[in-house]
């Protein structure tokens, strides 16, 4: 995919000159062009491991504030360079905030906000405002404003055009402009906010980013597992729209389970559940249990207790799994586990799923056993005990590898102006089902 | 299809592509297909979450009712799906409106506006409008120029309008038609609806040709004898012999209908999958195709009419005893004819279509007939082998099957045909959307790839213009075979086969 870059050069413009300059713009240099009447889509884009990628010399510049294939490279290197574990995920916080340990001092050229991600910008959002601070925290704000307009593809109805502003420094600089923010958003049209960060970073700065009834987007595997499931929660209960790209990453998986249950003759069973078993990338749960409070939420399950694992002693995983147990709606027992699983190529996001197992007891029938894997990890752990010996439903889940740009266009292309409600049930039970 | 134990995984996964605000502006509110088919869809639509909360319906037609009595007639004919839902229901009709409109009248179209702008602040609905022309063919190019002298159409990004068949009466018609259209709208604003293309089998017809490796290959001349197309109805003319007696089968099912899925089938594959890249490739194997012997059309065509049948017990009147039908008519419930494409895909294949009212079974599908192994080394069953067959079941039963030899269990080495088959209902178990709900939801979503485009239309009309003008000119050359009720049409439409030593399929 190709980024695109904007119409214009983006202009260096005073912080109090952007909304009398974005006015002079439309009337003159634009008049004409049919303004998209889209959305406004305001990012959070701190982009601290390519920040410090770049600082310590592991790539060049410029920092462009969405994912390439060298900064991938350079991340799983950087892992075992500064020695975290080797299911350490590539955008996980924990590594960005470890390559801030070391010494380096390159610089390079930052186009954040000022290249648009062509799987974006075909949605043709009417203002895309980029927040990017720096790592250098006392640096003084600077605000820049282009035009662009995305080139129609063949057939389309001609260039309905936008504009982007950026707003770039440090932290402080950035929390004593943000009344800069408002003026920008308007309100004839929807905002989405794209938090593209951890959910461990500051919440006042989301909280004044993403109030009601701005369109929020997180991601709940780039952070404490609580903090994201309790943000996450909290968001929903408040009655905001919010995306998970987390949740949405789990698409494959659910359509996969669902898949194994669509011809009528299996369905009976899914009323039968006695086990299920999540295997997940690393230490870090969020996903699994998503995926588990879905299914528990589809079959009426009801949450009865949960704990931890602890870690074995044997095991190279850092931290154990989670236990828990709910109870069908006939009153049987289910068993759940969360188990992490070591993996020497972890995918992008922490806590991927390599795999899940569900074992199904209809009366008077043979045990059914429903295994779905990755195409990265394989099914032989949740093969073993026998259960090959079972009449077995074995799937291969296809993960294609995409890039948050991606799953936000997929998102804007579907307008979501409310949560999806699959994940409004699950994510309040995910978060009961993580132990304290 | 049969409605199963649903599947609970399955629910809310369809969260596909949602609409933008905006209000449907039904023409022709007070007619059957409103309350039968375009309402019921778009509370379909709303109940699967797919509407946004600001959406609204206008109906409008000449009646002077109010919103309240709009909505309570469409209460009325859906009072058993509202029953189901009535909650549901209750919120959707709050969005729903009434305008008393005649197209014809440029004030009404002044108060619609005003009434829409109203809509508009009223829904939040951001003067995004799709116009559904319910109406008479005959008000499909006054409708759309009384749309755009009242610069409702103005907007090509937020204005759109559908229009039902029949698009057109001949290929002449069709293209002044499409003239008058595409001077009040930009084509990427026109949708020209044909619900088989709303159905899932129908759409499945380019997912099993072009996600599957296994069949493109052998999708040709090289491997396939010939291609059968048949939809078939039970019923007869019902209440529509009104509009029946002037358009016939070769105009209501085989025009628009039956050419779409042999274009569908016919088609060369996209070179990726949108409207354009789709539209283009079915543009072309219409233009590609042509009737057996255009010069003798006669010679390729059979007309039918059905008469009296059933059983002692359930008679079944003839079509010319039907109330509203001319005792003398001439307009035919049944046509079967050949066809070829000519290019290199399927030079020399033969295609035949037929359809027909009062036929012993309701049932579409697509048959493709492989060509015979060169040698046959072993006896067969039945004497020869039988030829494999691919049949892709449109309705009912939908699915598809694969017939081939094996091996007849026993000491010899004989072959018999058996059935490999696909069922929706088993692989899926979960009834399929209403055509119309799919294809209201993609008008409404700006996308045009399931609805046809003008010179679809054109090609398709231009395909059978020689029987057209045949029929209007010289009927007499191409007679109305009587065929019993309930029967397989008339014995004249097994010759066009014959010829060639083959049957049609009997399902």
């Amino acid at each position: 995919m190709s980024a695109q870059l904007t119409l214009q050069a983006p202009l260096d413009v005073p912080p109090a000159e952007v909304t009398p300059y974005l006015d002079r713009l439309w009337k003159g240099m634009l008049e004409g062009s049919s303004g998209a009447a889209t959305f406004t889509l305001l990012v959070w884009e701190p982009s601290w491991l390519e920040q410090q990628l770049v600082r310590v010399g592991l790539i060049d510049g410029p920092i462009r504030g969405f994912d390439r294939s060298d900064l991938m490279t350079a991340a799983r290197q950087a892992v075992s360079d500064c020695g975290l574990p080797l299911s350490t995920a590539p955008m996980d916080p924990r590594l960005a905030w470890a390559l801030g340990q070391k010494p380096g001092h390159q610089s390079s050229a930052d186009l954040r906000g000022q290249v648009v991600e062509s799987a974006i910008s075909a949605h043709m959002p009417r203002r895309l405002i980029t927040l990017a601070p720096t790592l250098d925290a006392g640096r003084p704000l600077e605000t820049m404003v282009a035009a662009y307009c995305p080139l129609p593809e063949e057939g389309g109805t001609g260039a309905a055009c936008g504009d982007a502003v950026v707003l770039r420094g440090g932290m402080g600089a950035i929390q004593q402009n943000l009344h800069l923010i408002q003026p920008l958003v308007g309100d004839d049209l929807p905002c989405w906010v794209w938090w593209n960060s951890s959910l461990d970073e500051p919440l006042d700065m989301l909280e004044a980013l993403a109030p009601l009834p701005r369109r929020l987007v997180i991601d709940t595997s780039l952070g404490s597992p609580r903090r994201c499931l309790d943000v996450l929660v909290a968001r929903i209960d408040a009655g905001q729209a919010v995306n998970d790209l987390n949740w949405l990453r789990l698409r494959s998986w659910r359509e996969s389970l669902a898949m194994v249950f669509d011809p009528p003759s299996r369905r009976d069973a899914l009323a039968h559940v006695v086990q299920l078993d999540i295997d997940v990338e690393g230490d870090h749960p969020v996903k699994g249990l998503l995926l588990a409070a879905w299914i528990a939420d589809r079959l009426g399950w009801h949450l009865v207790a949960s704990r931890p694992i602890p870690a074995d002693s044997g095991s190279s995983s850092e931290s154990g799994g989670i236990a828990a147990e709910f109870e069908r709606t006939d009153g049987v027992s289910v068993q759940f586990r969360l188990m992490p699983v070591p993996m020497g190529m972890p995918k992008a996001h922490p806590g991927a799923i390599v795999g899940l197992r569900l074992i199904c007891e209809p009366k008077g029938r043979p045990q059914l056993c429903v295994i779905l894997c990755s195409e990265s990890g394989g099914c032989m752990r949740l093969e073993s005990g026998g259960m090959a010996a079972l009449e077995l439903a074995e799937e291969l889940v296809p993960l294609p590898e995409e890039h948050e740009e991606m799953e936000m266009a997929r998102l804007l292309s579907g307008g979501h102006d409310s949560t999806n409600p699959l994940l409004a049930s699950a994510a309040p039970l995910a978060a009961r089902i993580l132990p304290d | 299809m049969t409605t199963l134990l649903t599947n609970p995984l399955r629910v809310g996964l369809r969260q596909e592509r949602v609409i933008s605000p905006q209000c449907i502006v039904i023409f022709g509110a007070s007619g059957d297909l409103t309350h039968r088919k375009l309402v019921p869809a778009l509370f379909e639509l709303f109940r699967q979450r797919r509407l946004p909360s600001e959406f609204a319906v206008l109906g409008c037609a000449r009646r002077p009712w109010s919103d309240e009595e709009f909505r309570s007639k469409m209460a009325e004919a859906m009072a058993d799906t509202i029953a189901e839902h009535p909650g549901a229901w209750e919120h959707f009709a709050q969005g729903m409106f009434y305008e008393p409109v005649d197209l014809q009248q440029s004030d009404h179209l002044v108060r619609l506006g005003t009434r829409l702008e109203t809509i508009d602040r009223l829904r939040a609905t951001r003067g995004n409008r799709t116009f559904y022309l319910s109406v008479s063919p005959e008000f499909y190019g006054s409708g759309c120029r009384a749309l755009a002298s009242a610069g409702l159409l103005a907007d090509p990004e937020r204005s759109r309008v559908v229009i039902e068949k029949p698009f057109g009466r001949d290929y002449g018609s069709a293209q002044g038609l499409n003239k008058v259209v595409q001077a009040c709208a930009k084509e990427s604003q026109i949708f020209r609806i044909d619900h088989y293309l709303g159905k899932e089998t129908v759409q499945n017809i380019l997912v099993l040709r072009f996600a599957n490796t296994i069949f493109e290959p052998i999708w040709n001349r090289n491997y396939i004898a010939n291609v059968q197309i048949t939809a078939a109805e039970t019923v007869g003319v019902e209440e529509r012999a009104g509009y029946y007696e002037s358009s016939g089968a070769l105009r209501d099912m085989v025009q628009n209908h039956l050419t779409q899925i042999l274009a569908l089938t016919t088609m060369e594959p996209p070179g990726r999958f949108d409207a354009e890249a789709i539209r283009n490739e079915k543009a072309k194997v219409l233009q590609a195709a042509h009737l057996a012997n255009e010069q003798e059309p006669w010679q390729c065509c059979v007309r039918g009419q059905y008469s009296s049948g059933g059983t002692a017990a359930r008679p079944l009147s003839g079509y010319r005893d039907e109330p509203g039908v001319n005792p003398n008519s001439t307009t035919e419930t049944y046509v079967a004819m050949k066809l070829f494409i000519d290019n290199w895909r399927w030079q020399g294949v033969p295609f035949y279509l037929r359809t027909g009212k009062r036929l012993p079974k309701r049932l579409s599908e697509v048959v493709l007939t492989f060509r015979e192994a060169p040698v046959h080394l072993f006896d067969a069953a039945g004497g020869a082998p039988t030829p494999n067959q691919l049949i892709l079941r449109i309705q009912p039963d939908e699915g598809a099957e694969f017939k081939f030899e094996v091996k007849a269990p026993g000491s010899g080495m004989r072959s018999r045909p058996v059935d490999m088959g696909f069922s929706y209902d088993d692989s899926f178990g979960e009834p399929s959307d209403e055509g119309y709900v799919r294809l209201l939801a993609d008008a409404m979503l700006g996308d045009p790839t399931l609805y046809t485009r003008s010179d679809e239309v054109e090609a398709a009309w231009r395909l059978y213009t020689p029987l057209l003008e045949l029929i209007e000119e010289a009927p007499w050359q191409l007679p109305v075979h009587p065929y019993e009720a309930r029967t397989w049409g008339p014995a004249a439409a097994d010759n066009l086969l014959a010829e060639e030593g083959l049957i049609w399929r009997r399902p």
